[in-house]
């Protein structure tokens, strides 16, 4: 199937805005993405039986605009592969894209991040205080100005003056537990945050 | 104006009778589009399954896809649509996809269930007819009004 040099060049300027579009995805999936509309262009056309320029717009228009397009696969896949494996690496990893994409996709990346942080302190101080006795743990502390503040503590340095190690031995359970609970509690809210902007955005063109 | 007033009417009632109209107008059309919408949910909704249960029989490319859905449902799905959702799909393991030469000159990316897939349309099947059937014996009443 051969077309007219112009209608070749149309869908090639519309592949090639969609490939500029789609350059927050990994290079190898957006050349596939490109690959196959290309050849789903070729196919439609010539079933159309017209490889005019009316033929081309007609098979371009069905797809919608480049940046419909562009941002209808990046939601798609906003975190489906994240879905499928529930690492929170890949799920930062989709997020940092989600971000880039729009405000709410910050917003839960913020959010997740924190959420992961205090996840991995409660883990970490569990794992220290075999190594800290004295130090490590869940503190209350008294602050400059005398009013209680609550302290998770690694260990590193001195023993803090005023205050108490308030669990003890039990921050290993504890710590172990509420780490691991916090990390999936925030895999959980993120992912149904990603659910919840894919439904709200993706209404079927027809 | 004041041959409105001989006929019992005020401006001031003609604004309100307006309002009224125009309000009423209103939410005919929004009744008309939460229907609208409402179907276009239900569409979105099925559009998952029906990908699912058309590859069942074997490999079919993104065009071929659209074809059988228009031929064997009335599902009009528009074309920008379903490649994304193609793309997903295999991004979450329930397809797989290869490319094969064609006689028309160009490579077409053909798409598969996975066991996964499989797995996963036949869950989908199971939930649908029972509540395919469970909705039809609620709505019996209505079908038999006509």
């Amino acid at each position: 199937m051969t077309m007219a040099g112009d209608a070749q060049q149309r869908v090639e300027a519309y592949l090639g805005t969609l490939r500029q579009l789609l350059r927050g995805m990994n290079a190898e999936d957006a050349c596939e993405i490109v690959e196959e509309l290309r050849s789903h262009l070729l196919d439609r056309v010539a079933a159309s039986g017209e490889a005019t320029n009316a033929g081309v717009d007609a098979a371009l228009a069905a797809l919608g605009s480049p940046e419909e397009l562009a941002k209808e696969y990046m939601t798609q896949n906003l975190l489906a592969r994240a879905e499928a494996s529930r690492s929170p690496v890949r799920i930062l990893e989709s997020l940092f894209r989600w971000a880039s994409l729009s405000a709410a996709g910050f917003f839960v990346l913020v959010g997740s991040m924190m959420g992961y942080f205090l996840g991995t302190v409660f883990i970490l101080v569990a794992a220290l205080k075999p190594f800290h006795p004295q130090t490590a743990g869940l503190w209350l502390l008294r602050d400059s100005t005398g009013d209680p503040e609550i302290s998770l503590r690694l260990g590193f340095g001195s023993v803090p003056g005023a205050g108490r190690d308030v669990l003890g031995w039990w921050i290993v359970p504890i710590g172990l537990l509420a780490g691991c609970a916090v990390v999936m509690l925030t895999t959980r809210v993120a992912l149904w945050c990603a659910r919840q902007y894919r439904r709200s955005h993706l209404l079927p063109r027809s | 104006m004041p041959r409105l007033e001989r006929e019992g009417l005020s401006v001031d009632n003609m604004i309100l009778c307006n309002t009224l109209y125009g309000g009423m107008k209103g939410r005919d059309a929004s009744d008309q589009e939460t229907a609208d919408k409402w179907e276009v949910q239900l569409r979105k909704g099925c559009l998952e399954l029906a990908i699912l249960a058309a590859l069942w029989d074997g490999k079919l490319y993104g065009l071929e896809i659209l074809r059988r859905l228009k031929s064997d449902s009335d599902l009009i799905v528009s074309e920008g649509t379903i490649y994304p959702l193609l793309s997903r799909l295999k991004a979450l393991g329930l397809v797989r996809s290869e490319w094969v030469e064609s006689d028309a000159g160009h490579p077409r990316k053909y798409y598969a269930l996975t066991p996964a897939g499989k797995q996963r349309s036949r869950e989908m099947a199971g939930i649908w007819s029972r509540f395919s059937s469970g909705m039809s014996r609620l709505l019996a009443p209505l079908a038999k009004e006509k």
